[in-house]
């Protein structure tokens, strides 16, 4: 074979081949030349120039190399006994006659024995005519044509019957018309000057455009359901509907085409040197073959034949999805698909579906090898392709379980994305991305269903080998990456915190939380998370695994005390209490962690409120001795004692349930005065407690604090009590101790509701000033009066509600009541045979021994 | 393929640039273009709607066809150059006849283009900026053709197809001017051409009496009025 050049639109839509060889027709007479042909079904009509007409058979074979032949075998010839060259042939199938037109007569013979009807029907003064293949009157035992008259500016439309011809109509042009096709009521005519659309039914013409008759000779060709071809400016194959108008673009041939023939999705001209083939779909021309001397080019319902004034050959379409693999083969996407789609009506539409989406999915590959990854998305996605044809491209995604095998014959000519990409690594990791997020796209969708395994394993494979971090989203999140495949990936690639992942989705807890503390003690690397210690204590807080929990107690604990103890303190308190998360069973884990001890007790003590003296005890016990040990370590009180001494105050002082006798033993002689105090007070030693906070701590607001919150949920009187022990100790020190003085001037003035003025009163020595007292003073007259005031009001409401009952009481016992045989019992439904009843609040009556019953035992179905 | 709902044409001398403002509006470029032969469309979805644009020739040989082609348009874009004073005059007296076939109630639109190679282009156009340095190596040629040129030519239009001016959309609404090269106002121009279009369309269509039952479609055909066989 030559190598063909390619040109960048070209095609191979069809192949030239013979079929009448010229020995079988003119036996050697030079002179005798083809005048016109016509082919329906097998039947070949040849007429020559010398008023013969041949009529053969044509036998279609397709060879074993796929190339189509036909071999034409003469049945008959006759002559039209004319001198005149046969000029056109028309079949008229259904009719069993053929058209012939000769010396401007259009007469009818057999198509089979090519003998003219008896009749002896014929047309006159014909220049050329045109059968209606769209006729608009259904009688299917006539054809109609139109003839052009060789009268001037006239043309006729006949219905030709069997044996005879009937005019239907006659119309004038305004100018000598030269061609004709005709479509329903629409004749499309070549004048001289322009093309027309002419409705004959009503004499309605529609200019098309001009063109130049001298220069060129017309073309008009019906090439559909209400559109025409013809040729216009400037070699340019024009459409236009019976309406007018264009909805194609024009084609665009060569200036002196002679013919045209539609074969969809093609338009074929014929020129002196060449047989073009332009696409309708895209206008552009696909194939150019050499054929000199043609003059005639003609479709019979989808065949193509061409001749010469010696032979006769018909342009064999190549199957349409032959067409579309050859395009595919060269890249040409796009015009693949327009082919493709072009062909949607010309195939059954199941047949058509499964080879669009086969197009559309190899289209989409071959985008897929330009990198062309948005094209390339759209076309599988509306190729409905299986994920894993293109998953199946990247070696070793597909997990070893897969079923799949690539789809025969391929769809691409690709091994794998190496050969694709020819080993070059920045194309290889664009492919790889493009992967990843379609597969991330579709994974949810239905395009996945029946093989989400298979998509989201290779998505987790992408993932860790792109170190990406949606690596962690897809396991943490629902999915269905297949275990042993996954992991031995997530290994090779040592995403050993993945792994754990993985592991934990498929409920192997104790293998996800072993990696994940050898991760953490560094004996295999994976720097995913930095806070993986962090992590694995709050997996260990949310597992339910107990054992698990247990198993590693010891090891979060040992990495940190106040964290690891998380595991505990956080669980839900539901687990807490019934299992082995006791508390017992963790403090007794907990004596080797004494911070974490502390952490514990906390949490049993402040966050759950545990009302359990051991608790209580212990923690304040330990809250102590760190404390004192870091006395000894600091000599001073810096901040980190102040806060655990806040801590041990408040639990000293918000607590009840500790042991206080066994604290005020380890307390004695250790300096925390404040926290004696607070001790003595839980023993009710309120003046041991006080006179610790005056004298010992000279402390005299602390003093008053101590009268506050030690009395906070007593009684007023306990407080006053308080309040006046302490006043009672500041005067009693006298004048040798003036700033006690002050206090007790500053706690009357300011606590004044506290304390009973006339006690008070009494106590103070003679010397005080009115005017020092003052606030006190007004604020306990003030306070008296309030009080009296107050009971006053409490007084006059609880009489008038006395009066309100005493209304009541008058009113009910006001009214009498009449007992008669009417009056029935309200529950034995029985009369009154005594006068004693009782009455209710509503007024129902009932008998007593009825009233007692039912107080005792209420019998079911009793109402009210 | 789906038959188009509406058509609009651009018409106008040879190499004013019709083709170049298509490809600038459809390909978001600007490519070497050579003239059009006979002439060529572009299908447009828009609003739910189809519009076919039509790119004709505006070589004299292919003159013949304008009218075919503006048979039934809805909107006619009548291009000029606005370097040469001769494109514009050509519209009223090549192009205007040509348009006959249209639509009663096509809207004509009026373009001027090649506004880069003009001398006021440049200052204050920012369409400029990313275009190859070529535009700056390319003289600059006085503005042969003003605006209110162009707007007189509208309002002559409105006279030739005996429209009143107040019935018709405004002067400047329809007077565009454009660059192909580099882009400036041409996204606008086809857009408000399409958005005039369609509420033309949906009208028409909800007028027209319903020939075909549509399978496809779901609403119930519009009142069937009833009438004598005609
Ligand atoms: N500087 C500049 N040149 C332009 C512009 N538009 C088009 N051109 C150039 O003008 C020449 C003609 O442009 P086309 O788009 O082919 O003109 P046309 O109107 O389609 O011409 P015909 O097809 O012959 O009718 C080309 O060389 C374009 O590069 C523009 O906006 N600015
Ligand atoms: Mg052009």
């Amino acid at each position: 074979m030559a190598g063909h050049t390619a040109d960048m639109m070209s095609i191979k839509a069809f192949t030239l081949v013979s079929a009448v060889e010229r020995e079988l027709l003119m036996n050697d007479q030079e002179r005798v030349n083809i005048e016109c042909v016509e082919c329906c079904g097998r039947n070949l009509y040849v007429g020559t120039s010398d008023c013969f007409i041949y009529h053969f058979l044509l036998e279609e074979k397709v060879l074993p190399s796929g190339t189509v032949a036909f071999t034409a075998t003469k049945q008959l010839h006759r002559h039209l006994g004319f001198k005149k060259p046969v000029s056109e042939l028309r079949a008229a199938s259904a009719l069993d006659r053929l058209l012939v037109l000769c010396d401007s007569c259009i007469s009818l013979v057999s198509m089979h024995s090519l003998e003219p009807v008896p009749s002896g029907a014929r047309i006159k003064g014909a220049s050329t005519f045109a059968l209606n293949e769209n006729p608009v009157g259904g009688d299917p035992f006539c054809v109609e044509v139109c003839i052009l008259s060789i009268k001037r500016r006239t043309i006729q439309v006949f219905l030709v019957y069997e044996d005879r011809v009937q005019i239907v109509k006659e119309v004038s042009t305004p100018e000598q018309p030269l061609a004709v096709a005709v479509d329903g009521h629409f004749l499309c005519l070549a004048l001289s000057t322009q093309y027309i659309i002419l409705n004959y039914n009503t004499g309605f013409s529609q200019d098309l455009f001009p063109y130049c008759s001298e220069e060129k000779r017309p073309i008009v060709k019906r090439i559909g359901r209400q559109e025409f071809l013809l040729a216009g400016p400037g070699g340019l194959g024009m459409f236009a509907t019976v309406a007018g108008i264009s909805q194609r673009a024009p084609v665009h041939w060569s200036e002196n085409v002679i013919g045209a023939a539609v074969c969809f999705p093609y338009v074929i001209a014929l020129d002196n040197e060449f047989i073009t083939v332009h696409s309708m779909l895209d206008q552009q021309q696909k194939q150019t073959l050499p054929f000199k001397e043609g003059h005639i080019l003609q479709d019979f319902e989808g065949r193509v034949i061409v001749a010469t004034s010696k032979g006769v050959y018909i342009l064999v379409p190549l199957p349409l999805e032959k067409q579309i693999q050859d395009l595919l083969a060269s890249h040409r996407v796009e015009e693949a698909l327009v082919l493709a789609k072009g062909a949607r009506r010309n195939i059954p539409r199941e047949k058509f579906q499964v080879m669009y989406r086969r197009i559309l999915q190899q289209a989409g590959f071959i985008q897929f090898a330009q990198l062309q990854f948005l094209e390339a998305k759209e076309l599988f996605r509306s190729g409905h392709l299986d994920v894993r044809e293109l998953i199946s491209l990247h070696p070793f995604l597909l997990p070893t379980s897969s079923s799949f095998t690539r789809c025969h014959p391929p769809l691409h000519e690709y091994a794998d994305l190496n050969q694709l990409t020819q080993g070059d690594q920045e194309k290889m990791a664009k492919c790889k991305r493009f992967l990843m997020s379609y597969l991330n796209e579709v994974r949810s969708t239905e395009v996945a269903n029946g093989y989400k395994e298979d998509i989201d394993t290779a998505l987790l494979k992408l993932y860790a080998e792109a170190d990406h971090d949606s690596l962690l989203d897809l396991l943490v999140t629902e999915n269905f990456c297949l275990l042993t495949d996954s992991a031995a990936w997530l290994e090779k690639h040592r995403k050993y915190f993945a792994l754990g992942l993985l592991y934990h989705y498929n409920k192997q807890d104790a293998a996800a939380v072993q990696l994940w503390v050898n991760i953490v003690n560094g004996d295999i690397q994976d720097s995913t998370r930095s806070d993986l210690y962090e992590y694995v204590v709050d997996f260990l807080t949310y597992c339910s695994d107990q054992q698990l929990v247990w198993t590693y107690a010891d090891w979060v604990l040992q990495k940190s005390e106040e964290v690891g103890v998380q595991v505990f303190t956080k669980r839900s308190v539901d687990e807490q209490q019934q299992n082995s998360f006791n508390p017992d069973n963790v403090i007794t884990c907990l004596k080797k962690y004494p911070r974490a001890l502390v952490k514990y007790l906390e949490h049993l003590v402040v966050d759950r409120s545990m009302q359990k003296e051991e608790y209580h005890t212990q923690l304040a016990m330990l809250y102590l001795e760190e404390l004192l040990q870091q006395r000894v370590a600091t000599s001073s009180s810096d901040a980190a004692t102040t806060e655990m001494q806040t801590k041990l105050r408040h639990l000293l002082q918000k607590s009840d349930l500790y042991r206080v006798h066994f604290l005020i033993e380890r307390i004695q002689g250790a300096g925390l005065p404040v926290e004696r105090a607070i001790l003595h007070g839980k023993l009710g030693e309120h003046e041991q407690a006080l006179r610790i906070l005056v004298h010992e701590l000279g402390d005299t607001a602390a003093a008053e604090d101590y009268c506050l919150w030690s009395s906070e949920g007593q009684d007023a009187p306990c407080r006053q009590r308080l309040f006046h022990t302490l006043l009672t100790m500041y005067l009693q020190a006298g004048p040798l101790a003036p700033e006690l003085t002050v206090a007790a001037v500053d706690l009357l003035n300011r606590h004044t509701s506290e304390f009973d003025a006339t006690q008070v009163l009494q106590l103070l020595p003679g010397s005080w000033s009115v005017q020092l007292l003052r606030p006190f003073l007004t604020g306990a007259v003030r306070g008296s009066i309030h009080t009296r005031r107050t009971a006053q009001v409490a007084l006059g409401l609880a009489r008038s509600e006395n009066l309100l009952h005493a209304y009541d009481k008058m009113r009910l016992k006001g009214s009498a009541i009449q007992l008669s045989d009417r009056n029935l019992c309200q529950l034995c439904q029985h009369p009154f045979s005594e006068p004693v009843f009782i009455r209710y609040p509503n007024g129902g009556l009932v008998h007593t021994h009825c009233a007692a019953s039912r107080h005792s035992s209420p019998t079911p179905g009793t109402r009210t | 393929m789906r038959r188009p709902d509406a058509k609009v044409v651009l018409l106008g001398g040879a190499s004013v640039g019709k083709t170049s403002l298509l490809r600038r509006y459809t390909e978001r470029r600007f490519p070497d273009s050579v003239s059009t032969v006979g002439g060529a469309f572009y299908l447009k979805p828009w609003r739910a709607l189809h519009l076919s644009i039509w790119d004709t020739a505006g070589r004299e040989q292919f003159h013949g066809l304008g009218s075919m082609y503006c048979r039934g348009a809805a909107a006619v874009i009548l291009t000029y150059d606005v370097t040469h004073l001769q494109s514009l005059v050509e519209l009223e007296d090549r192009f205007l006849g040509l348009t006959d076939s249209a639509n009663k109630d096509c809207l004509f639109v009026i373009v001027g283009n090649k506004v880069d190679l003009t001398e006021e282009a440049g200052e204050g156009d920012a369409h400029g900026l990313g275009q190859a340095g070529g535009a700056r190596a390319c003289p600059r040629v006085p503005k042969q053709v003003l605006r209110e040129d162009a707007v007189a030519l509208y309002k002559k239009i409105l006279r030739y197809k005996m429209l009143d001016e107040k019935d018709a959309p405004a002067a400047e609404h329809m007077c565009f001017e454009t660059s192909a090269k580099t882009g400036h106002n041409v996204d606008l121009l086809f857009e408000a051409v399409f958005d005039m279009v369609v509420p033309m369309v949906l009208q028409q269509k909800a007028e027209e009496p319903v020939e075909t039952v549509d399978l496809t479609g779901h609403k119930p055909p519009k009142q069937a009025r009833p009438r004598c066989c005609s």
